[in-house]
């Protein structure tokens, strides 16, 4: 009795003491840290109003939504429209290509920004070096209906440039756009022209971080070029590809609206029809806000779980996250 | 020697492969340019490739001549400038504090920034914000709603993080309170990114259109890519314009638009050679940080 | 110099931000409750005091300078003659073009800034905003209001207006109903010595006599037929396979996809489509039709010397710099003649045509100047009211011929910029509209180049005959309404697909697509009509 009384009271002691601690180290940690917390008002604000405040945005999926009584005045209908989409065979099919779609861009748009930026880094020519990655960068600001038009004219089967070549070599023309799997070679290719002299700026301004040193070491060494991009360069750009990477990942669901839009046609439909397409067609031109909702919630909730994934498994394997 | 060799191979292959790539990608701008420069005629017909048919300056003397035009390339100028300035404040005005590991509530905030990667309320509610915040029709709600892109974001914290933590913490050390280490270190070692960064808000604010069809009215307050998607879309969208029949708006020359196109694109374009510079002093930081 | 400019600039626009932000801190509380105005009862015409009548006017950004889209001419004009008179402010509220019914739902969902006058050719938008109640019903105010403007629509304009009985819209009269003609290179025709064709059957015959023949002199790249996904080239073509039907099938198979009908269930339809096979797998069609959404290519084409034969928009060709006159600078001797040759089982050449509407012109719920929104549609059919603000000024704009406004042509700047709207502030009337549709047509025809006149009004007069009027049903269809995006894109894809097929593909292939097209609402759309029609029979 007396035994446990004494340490019931040094239990007691010990928790005040702790407590003391404790608030006098989270007072020093807020002397220390309160200008960094002082950063963050502003920027947390904007998020709450201009992100957080037009989120109840999202109740238009559970609710018949009328233009007229407005977001709030609508009515309740549970999840039925959520069954409607998920009955619609053109919500699996657009699923199906945005997936696809998304993943060969993986493929072959993601790596090269980071092929043609250690290309640019090696350039020993330094005037050609700063045309070309003026120059590369252009695709990035033509529009995507100018683009169309030029893929039009460039990959058409019956006078396309790249056709009449063909054509006066002998050979038979190939439809890049009106057959699904050559469409599918013309799509990648088009992204990938189109962004990848975007995509370097980037990894450009993270090997400005590499020391020089180390490369002058590695020249001692008599280290080739390969084995120099291999050894310290692809190094020094690791965060920045695992950080692209994880947001890719993050919107392997979502995808960009004009691209497939503009190079996709009738004729290759099957795969060029996208959950945006969709969702164009359903929300914005049948003003189904509900229907559009309802997919928007769904990538939503999909990508927030792919980037968490992503990230997750990026900090096991190598140590980099970005949450 | 063979070093040599093998180095001069790989630097020829190098150039070669680059100057493709540099001609693909100039080609349609090229082309453009030649559309710009031709006369009905030819472009009908499809004449028209990599260089102009029949040339002539008529369509530029349209552009430069519409005083709307030009107006709207100065409001587009002072529109992306004061958008870049604010988004990078903001941007590394919380980037910075996440950037460090020992911030208590980091990942909360992290969190509260990653879902707005994906979820967001949707075009009736954001405009109806906008309306009462009473920004319509005013720069401001072209500038505001944007102001931080949880992309660029993570990148620039990815980039903070990249910084040696010794570097910082020698300054803690030094007493140098987190403002000045932010203004004194930070900042100048990431210039590189901060540039990059900058560029991807200019571009963005510059090519971005969209948000002006719903908020904007007045012709005052039209930047330059909604005056050329104006031009371009009237008489592409046929499915909407079949029922107008008879009515049909005049059509826009295709070289007008062209040389709309080049009018509106140049400007931004030049503003990269123009910051390449940063890539260079931020190489020289670089080295001294190692 | 620049940077520093900027940075002065950065520190007075983070205090307006700063200041923004924390005004904004106090405004998000009331933007999730905010509900569109409740619309009180109607004040109007009893008081005197100056009112504000606002108006949607399309933007398309083509504003000549000194003037905007709501400051120019015709907004001046109507407010000395209709907003002054009458003690009315008018204010014009910009929509654009391309965006119209996406700004128009956002400002009827947000409830704020909604005009007195909304608009749109988008038939399922009207049936929605009437669905769900958003509409005032104009029917009464029309009888007390608008004497002249029911005179100048007529009943059967009207009609269009209706939803379930209700005149919830006043819609647009559209003076000119003719859509298609065809057109076939005349001098082709006479070095090979043929006849121009009268039937579908000699225009295959002519079309391969083009193709083997080549009197295009392209070396073998001449197209024979000229075909696009857009209406204009192939309705022409299917619409003359459709067989008779009985009013029964009219009503219940045709299936109305935004503003036209669609022939996908009538019997026919497939002998259509094999037709198009046909010719595709012979060679004797445009290779890349289905990537030719906006007809670039057909002008390209058509200008370049390559096509034989192709169906268009009636006055699409005769443009001043459009495609015959690029053929005829590119190819001298070129000759186009508008002819009427795809034929149907009785020997009529069917086609559609417009619906007799335009634009849906609609009246707010919430609105509390219905009144002067019908007098402004009233005073605009009052009188020369319309005619001056589609012709512009006697002398200056036009002069009159036999009755007939005539273009003048070498306008100053200032008088050609006065029109450059017109089409979109008129909004009563789609096209000019001078009393019948004879002066309309001639009026049109009088308006192209002097050496196209002829060609322009054998067009027109192609387009006019045989046409096929569009089915209006008693009341609106929902299916419709809802589908009508979707099955518009599958309709195009159909077309494609079978087209593009190999011959012994296409029955597989049809059945597949028409399978998908039936599972994704078409079937909905027929199950709808047949029970109105039911409904209808009942009456």
């Amino acid at each position: 009795m007396n035994a446990k009384g004494r340490g019931a009271a040094s239990s007691l002691r010990v928790n005040r003491l702790h407590k003391e601690e404790t608030a006098v180290s989270l007072n020093a940690y807020f002397r220390r840290y309160w200008q960094l917390y002082a950063l963050l008002v502003l920027p947390l604000a904007y998020f709450i109003i201009f992100k957080y405040g037009p989120m109840y945005g999202i109740q238009i999926a559970f609710k018949d939504f009328n233009f007229f009584q407005g977001i709030m005045g609508s009515e309740w209908i549970g999840l039925e429209a959520f069954k409607e989409v998920f009955g619609m065979r053109d919500f699996y099919l657009t699923l199906r290509n945005t997936l696809m779609l998304n993943f060969l861009d993986l493929l072959v748009s993601f790596p090269a920004p980071l092929i043609l930026a250690i290309m640019l880094y090696e350039m020993r020519t330094l005037w050609f070096k700063k045309l070309s990655q003026t120059i590369l960068y252009i695709p990035h600001f033509i529009s995507w209906v100018i683009i169309g038009g030029i893929v039009y004219q460039v990959f058409g089967t019956q006078s396309g440039m790249i056709n009449n070549l063909i054509t006066s070599m002998g050979f038979e023309a190939i439809p890049f756009l009106t057959d699904k799997n050559d469409w599918l070679i013309t799509y990648l290719l088009v992204g990938m022209w189109q962004s990848a002299g975007w995509g370097t700026i980037i990894y450009l301004a993270a090997l400005t971080g590499i020391n020089k040193e180390l490369f002058e070491a590695a020249g001692i060494d008599g280290a080739g070029r390969f084995k120099r991009i291999w050894h310290i360069t692809l190094p020094g750009l690791k965060s920045t590809i695992v950080v692209l990477l994880i947001i890719n990942l993050g919107h392997m669901i979502s995808i960009g609206f004009e691209r497939p839009y503009v190079i996709g046609n009738l004729a290759v439909r099957e795969y060029s029809d996208v959950l945006s397409t969709f969702v164009y067609r359903i929300g914005l031109q049948s003003g189904q806000y509900t229907l559009a909702t309802v997919v928007g919630l769904f990538q939503a909730v999909v990508g927030l779980v792919f980037v968490l994934g992503a990230n997750y498994a990026s900090k096991k394997l190598t140590d980099e996250s970005i949450l | 020697m063979r070093e040599k060799t093998a180095n001069r191979v790989f630097d020829t292959a190098n150039f070669i492969v680059l100057l493709v790539c540099t001609l693909i990608c100039l080609a349609p701008f090229l082309h453009i340019t030649a559309i710009s420069l031709s006369s009905a005629g030819p472009i009908l017909s499809g004449k028209v490739s990599l260089l102009p048919v029949d040339f002539n300056m008529e369509a530029y003397s349209k552009v430069f001549s519409d005083s709307s035009m030009i107006r709207s390339l100065g409001f587009t100028v002072l529109l992306t400038s004061l958008f870049t300035v604010l988004c990078m404040l903001m941007t590394i005005a919380i980037g910075y504090p996440l950037s460090k590991k020992k911030l208590k509530g980091r990942k909360a905030f992290m969190f509260i920034v990653v879902i707005t990667m994906f979820f967001s309320g949707g075009i009736i509610p954001e405009y109806i914000l906008v309306r009462n915040l009473n920004l319509l029709d005013s720069i401001w709600a072209l500038v505001l709603p944007g102001l931080i892109n949880p992309f660029y974001l993570i990148i620039l914290i990815s980039f903070f993080n990249n910084i040696p933590e010794s570097l910082e913490e020698s300054a803690e050390i030094d007493g140098s309170s987190h403002f000045r280490t932010l203004l004194s270190i930070m900042l100048p070692l990431s210039l590189p990114v901060i540039t990059t960064l900058s560029l991807f808000y200019a571009v963005g604010r510059w090519n971005g259109f969209t948000d002006t069809l719903m908020y904007i009215t007045s012709p005052e307050l039209y930047p330059l890519q909604l005056k050329l998607y104006q031009l371009i879309q009237n008489n592409m969208i046929t499915d909407l314009l079949q029922m107008e029949g008879a009515q049909m708006a005049t059509v826009v020359p295709e070289s007008l638009k062209a040389a709309s196109v080049i009018f509106a694109t140049v400007p931004i374009l030049i503003v990269y050679p123009w910051l390449q510079r940063y890539f260079v002093s931020g190489v020289m930081l670089g080295a001294v940080k190692g | 110099m620049i940077s520093m400019m900027r940075k002065r600039g950065a520190s007075q626009t983070k205090k307006a931000a700063l200041v923004l932000l924390a005004c904004s801190l106090l405004f998000t509380a009331c933007s999730s409750n905010s509900k569109p105005e409740a619309s009180s009862g109607t004040n109007a015409g009893t008081s005197k005091e100056r009112v504000t009548l606002k108006i949607e006017v399309f933007d398309r950004g083509n504003s000549p300078a000194g003037s905007t889209i709501t400051d120019n001419y015709l907004t001046k004009f109507v407010q000395q003659n209709f907003g002054d008179p009458n003690n009315i402010d008018v204010e014009f509220v910009p929509v654009p073009r391309s965006e119209e019914v996406e700004k128009l739902n956002v400002l009827m969902a947000s409830g704020s800034n909604v005009p007195d006058i909304v608009f749109t050719y988008d038939p399922n938008t009207f049936n929605r905003y009437a669905t769900q109640g958003g509409l005032t019903d104009v029917g009464p105010l029309l009888d007390e209001h608008a004497p002249n403007l029911k005179a100048f629509l007529g009943d059967d304009v009207l009609g269009y207006g209706q939803f379930q009985g209700t005149q919830f819209a006043v819609p647009a009269i559209r003076s000119i109903v003719g859509k298609y003609a065809s057109f076939i290179r005349q001098d082709w025709l006479d070095k090979l010595s043929m006849p121009v064709p009268q039937t579908t059957e000699e225009l295959y015959n002519v079309l391969k006599a083009f193709k083997e023949k080549d009197p295009s002199g392209t070396g073998g790249q001449v197209i024979p037929l000229g075909m696009t996904i857009a209406s204009a080239q192939y309705e022409p073509l299917i619409w003359s396979f459709i067989k008779p039907t009985t009013e029964e099938q009219k009503y219940t198979l045709m299936q109305q996809l935004g503003s036209n009908d669609y022939p996908t269930l009538l019997p026919g339809f497939k002998e259509g489509l094999q037709f198009m096979n046909k010719l595709y797998n012979e060679g004797l069609m445009s290779k890349d039709f289905g990537l030719d959404k906006d007809k670039k290519k057909l002008g390209e084409d058509v200008s370049n010397g390559k096509i034989g034969f192709f169906s268009e928009d009636d006055i699409n060709p005769f443009y001043d710099k459009g495609s015959y006159d690029v053929l005829q600078q590119n190819v001298p001797g070129a000759l186009l003649a508008s002819v009427d040759v795809y034929t149907n089982e009785e020997g009529k050449h069917a086609k559609p045509m417009y619906a007799p509407n335009g634009l849906y012109i609609m009246i707010p719920k919430s609105s509390e100047r219905s009144v002067e929104a019908i007098k402004y549609l009233e005073w605009m059919a009052t009188g020369d009211n319309l005619f001056k603000m589609q012709n512009g000024v006697e002398g200056e704009n036009y002069t009159m011929v036999d009755d007939i406004p005539v273009t003048v042509e070498n306008q100053t700047e200032e008088a050609k910029n006065r029109l450059y709207n017109s089409g979109d502030m008129a909004i009563i009337s789609n096209g000019k509209q001078l009393g019948s549709m004879e002066k309309n047509l001639k009026a049109r025809e009088l308006q192209m180049p002097k050496k196209f006149q002829d060609q322009v009004a054998a067009a027109q007069k192609v387009a006019n005959s045989d046409v096929i009027p569009p089915v209006l049903m008693d009341r609106p269809i929902e299916a419709q309404t809802k589908y009508a995006t979707t099955l518009l894109d599958k309709f195009n894809e159909m077309i494609v697909k079978t087209t593009m097929s190999k011959p012994e593909q296409f029955e597989s292939i049809y059945e597949t697509m028409l399978k998908d097209y039936m599972a994704s609402g078409g079937q909905a759309i027929l199950d709808e009509r047949t029970a109105v029609y039911k409904e209808m029979l009942a009456k």
